[in-house]
């Protein structure tokens, strides 16, 4: 029965592919609409080898990962002055609770007019997208360092820098993740919706571009590298995170 | 505003009013001195935003947009709570249900859109079903561990005292998961606007993502920046309409 219950989830998916492959074989329906997955696997196995896509992968990872860091480094930094400060936090938190719900996205074509067609728009709103759940998630955690911790670290004598670096930083350490977590698929949503609407490259570009060329199968089969990207990228924040805070377990999806 | 302790609220009023005040004026004051044609200054955005007001285009825009946006986060959030619900509940759905989900849900939903397009047509439909599966995603979630960090010793005690299954799950497990399902629900409705300002941009013939498009090919900045305050404000209410209703519907929470 156990094995029977481990298996299920994998049968689910078995049989949703194998249904498709049906359909897509059956010949009720035409190529365009349902490409069947050996084709799409061929296409997949044509993206890895083909140095030129491969390169359109790489263009797409330096935006998510570019504006995904400089969102950390500078979201890092204000979460944790408004955790710390009450007078900085009760300025800049009505900005960001306030805006928090306005789709950032609408500002990309004026991000075009300032910062160019190239990567450095879309960076921009990378930057900005990421920039929220990071600062949201920071401050939570500066602002609800443990009292008695600071209090024990001052009367040890330790400098402001010191209780920043030895108490502060590692008490926000997991909330800073969870951020991480939140803001990693943002930022790979807006780098693909960015290059979907205007681009010349990257795989959003590709996809549209397969669309254009009527290649369902190869659309799907860049999908598929997306996709597969995404869950890396997820995978990777959160073994970075099992590594660095190895002190408190992952046991929720998010936090 | 307790959280701000030492502070007297009006002294962070004030220095509110200080803060948008000077950007405000810098940014008047930049424009005048000369800014690049398409940063409009904040009282040129202000006299075209009214001015769009009086415009019937702008409010079939407005009308195109929610009709995808809202019946596309009405189905994803409808089926994502039912589904989250069941998955936290019966074990054999979350085994056959979850890891799917959870698989999927760091990969952009929206590279689904040319799929979408081809199988169910570039009107509004494939809009509407791609914002539903952006907006299912969240509120499975939420749901899901909103039922699993449900305290046993609440169920037990309702079982204890001859509670049914069903009264279980309707007075104890879903009041402890709504905060929960909240929390996915606001997601969820800032992810739609996203998403239905992503697929116009990509692909529609109404909408004020279309209506930005438009106005960017023919270099219209007034129009850009209605549609910019148009989804702003959309965006904002939206935000404060689910927030309103957690407070009325979860008074006891706070």
């Amino acid at each position: 029965m156990a094995a029977i219950n481990r298996l299920l989830p994998f049968g689910f998916v078995a049989a949703l592919l194998v249904a498709w492959e049906i359909a897509a074989r059956s010949g009720r329906w035409s190529k365009l609409l349902f490409p069947s997955l050996s084709s799409v696997l061929n296409e997949v196995v044509a993206f890895f080898t083909s140095s030129a896509l491969l390169m359109e992968a790489w263009v797409t990872l330096e935006r998510a990962l570019g504006g995904f860091a400089l969102a950390a480094v500078v979201g890092i930094l204000l979460g944790v002055v408004m955790g710390r400060s009450k007078f900085v936090a009760g300025l800049l938190d009505p900005l960001f609770s306030g805006t928090y719900a306005v789709p950032k996205l609408a500002l990309f074509p004026i991000f075009i007019f300032v910062f160019g067609i190239g990567s450095l728009s879309k960076v921009a709103l990378v930057f900005l997208e990421c920039l929220y759940p990071i600062v949201i998630m920071t401050y939570a955690g500066a602002r609800d360092v443990n009292r008695a911790l600071l209090w024990s670290a001052q009367n040890m004598g330790a400098s402001r820098a010191a209780i920043l670096r030895r108490v502060v930083i590692p008490a926000t350490a997991p909330f800073i993740f969870a951020g991480f977590r939140v803001a990693v698929p943002v930022a790979m949503i807006v780098v693909v919706i960015t290059e979907m609407v205007s681009s010349a490259d990257g795989l959003g570009y590709r996809v549209i571009y397969a669309m254009a060329s009527l290649r369902t199968d190869r659309m799907l089969a860049v999908v598929v590298v997306i996709a597969a990207l995404g869950y890396l990228l997820d995978k990777a924040v959160v073994l970075a995170r099992d590594r660095l805070i190895y002190w408190e377990k992952l046991d929720t999806y998010y936090v | 505003m307790a959280k701000s302790g030492s502070y007297h609220p009006g002294v962070l009023r004030f220095a509110h009013v200080v803060l948008l005040a000077t950007v405000l004026v810098a940014w008047q004051l930049a424009a005048l001195a000369g800014l690049p044609q398409f940063i409009l200054s904040p009282l040129e955005i202000g006299k075209h935003f009214f001015a769009a007001l009086g415009t019937r285009e702008f409010y079939e825009d407005v009308a195109a947009s929610l009709g995808r946006s809202l019946p596309g986060f009405a189905l994803g959030a409808a089926l994502g709570a039912a589904l989250g619900l069941a998955a936290g509940v019966a074990r054999w759905f979350d085994r056959l249900l979850s890891p799917a989900v959870f698989l999927t849900y760091p990969v952009p939903k929206i590279v689904m859109l040319p799929i979408f397009m081809i199988w169910f047509g570039i009107g509004d439909l494939s809009k509407v079903l791609i914002i539903a599966l952006a907006c299912f995603y969240p509120v499975f979630i939420n749901a899901y561990y909103g039922v699993r960090q449900t305290r046993t010793i609440l169920v037990w005690s309702a079982l204890n005292m001859g509670a049914s299954p069903a009264q279980v799950f309707r007075r104890v497990v879903l009041p402890s998961a709504a905060p929960m399902i909240f929390a996915g629900l606001r997601v969820s409705l800032a992810l739609s606007f996203i998403v239905m300002f992503a697929a116009e941009m990509i692909n529609a013939r109404s909408g004020l993502g279309h209506m930005i498009r438009v106005a960017e090919n023919s270099l219209r900045f007034d129009l850009m920046y209605v549609s910019l305050a148009a989804i702003a404000i959309l965006g904002y209410a939206g935000d404060r309409l689910v927030r309103l209703g957690q407070s009325r519907l979860l008074a006891w929470q706070q």
